[in-house]
């Protein structure tokens, strides 16, 4: 079997836990809109690169890179750019 | 709902379901339940101080403090093996969740519900099939389950007696690489054609839920929504290049 990209194309489901590490919300749930084509999705519907070097989340709908998440040394480093907002709703604020 | 801290859980039975998966019954104090579809992170630690974080789908449903992995040995995974393989009851590992409530159905969403799963895609499904069960919920199901072989199929003695039950549930199996004698079921990989065959119409609105290998999981999603399903009522979880059928 032969391994490429698709193979291994995740989606927000899978970092379910390391986003609520981050922001404290269940981001799968929340919405945000994509700075690029202005799409608008759940984070759980984003296809999601989980990579040694940190996590890439992307819009299922043009594929620009909505959020980076890395972390190293003591600290998390975060990209969103390509957000061009994001909805956090006090349903989903998870609990310690 | 969710929670974010560590903690430790008990492995309260290991029991194999097929030649590459087995179930993980976890003792976890403190939890306070989870809905149908979410998973956990699992962390193992290693003697050296390295740190490996795998997602796994719960396969139960809420019970007490009780909760049910299935883990597919993945031959060059770092983490599968471990828990597939090498633990035993009253070992120890550390959890976090349940997380993700994008995957998630519970009874009073309602249906019709149409679920496809590929390998061990199955796990969250079962969640939500137990869940139903639990509930007496009568929401008809159509479960569509691509595996490799019968002897791959995770859950097929309780599968069946769910549908035995006759209440509303049916399981349609594809089988894509080998098949007992005299099978009459599907032999080939989920296409547009046996969506069409197994699912509902797209008139009767149903939800559907698709998890499973990544490729599956969007060809399957691109069918649906071509047969003229409404995308926002297709929800996908992606399993990446693990369990191919």
């Amino acid at each position: 079997m032969t391994v490429d990209e698709t193979d291994l194309r995740l989606d927000g489901n899978a970092v379910a836990g390391t986003l609520a590490e981050v922001f404290g919300f269940d981001l799968t749930v929340c919405w945000g809109g994509c700075a690029g084509c202005g799409a608008t999705n759940q984070l759980g519907a984003l296809l999601v690169y989980a990579h040694g070097m940190g996590t890439v989340a992307c819009c299922p709908g043009c594929g620009q890179h909505l959020l980076r998440v890395t972390r190293g040394e003591g600290r998390w480093w975060l990209d969103l750019r390509g957000l061009a907002w994001l909805q956090l709703d006090e349903q989903a604020r998870m609990t310690g | 709902m969710g929670r974010l801290s560590w903690r430790l859980a008990t492995v309260a039975e290991v029991r194999r379901e097929t030649p590459r998966v087995v179930s993980l019954a976890l003792e976890v104090p403190g939890w306070d339940g989870h809905l149908a579809g979410q998973h956990v992170d699992v962390r193992l630690t290693a003697e050296d101080g390295y740190q490996a974080e795998r997602a796994y789908s719960i396969a139960s449903a809420p019970d007490g403090a009780r909760v049910e992995l299935a883990v597919e040995r993945l031959d060059d995974g770092e983490v599968s093996p471990y828990l597939a393989g090498e633990l035993r009851k009253g070992d120890q590992l550390e959890l976090r969740g349940p997380v993700g409530g994008y995957f998630v159905w519970e009874p009073d969403r309602g249906g019709p519900l149409l679920l496809v799963a590929g390998g061990s895609g199955v796990v969250p499904l079962m969640a939500m099939l137990r869940r139903r069960a639990a509930a007496a919920s009568d929401v008809p199901v159509r479960l569509l389950y691509s595996a490799r072989t019968l002897e791959d199929v995770i859950f097929r003695e309780e599968l069946a007696g769910l549908e035995a039950a006759g209440d509303g549930l049916t399981v349609t199996y594809a089988l894509t690489r080998a098949q007992p004698a005299g099978w009459a079921g599907y032999a080939r990989r989920v296409d547009a054609v046996m969506l069409e065959e197994v699912g509902w119409r797209p008139g009767e609105r149903p939800l559907a839920y698709v998890c499973g290998p990544t490729r599956l999981v969007e060809a399957v999603a691109g069918h649906l929504v071509a047969l003229g399903h409404d995308p926002s009522r297709v929800k996908t979880e992606r399993f990446g290049p693990t369990g191919v059928p």
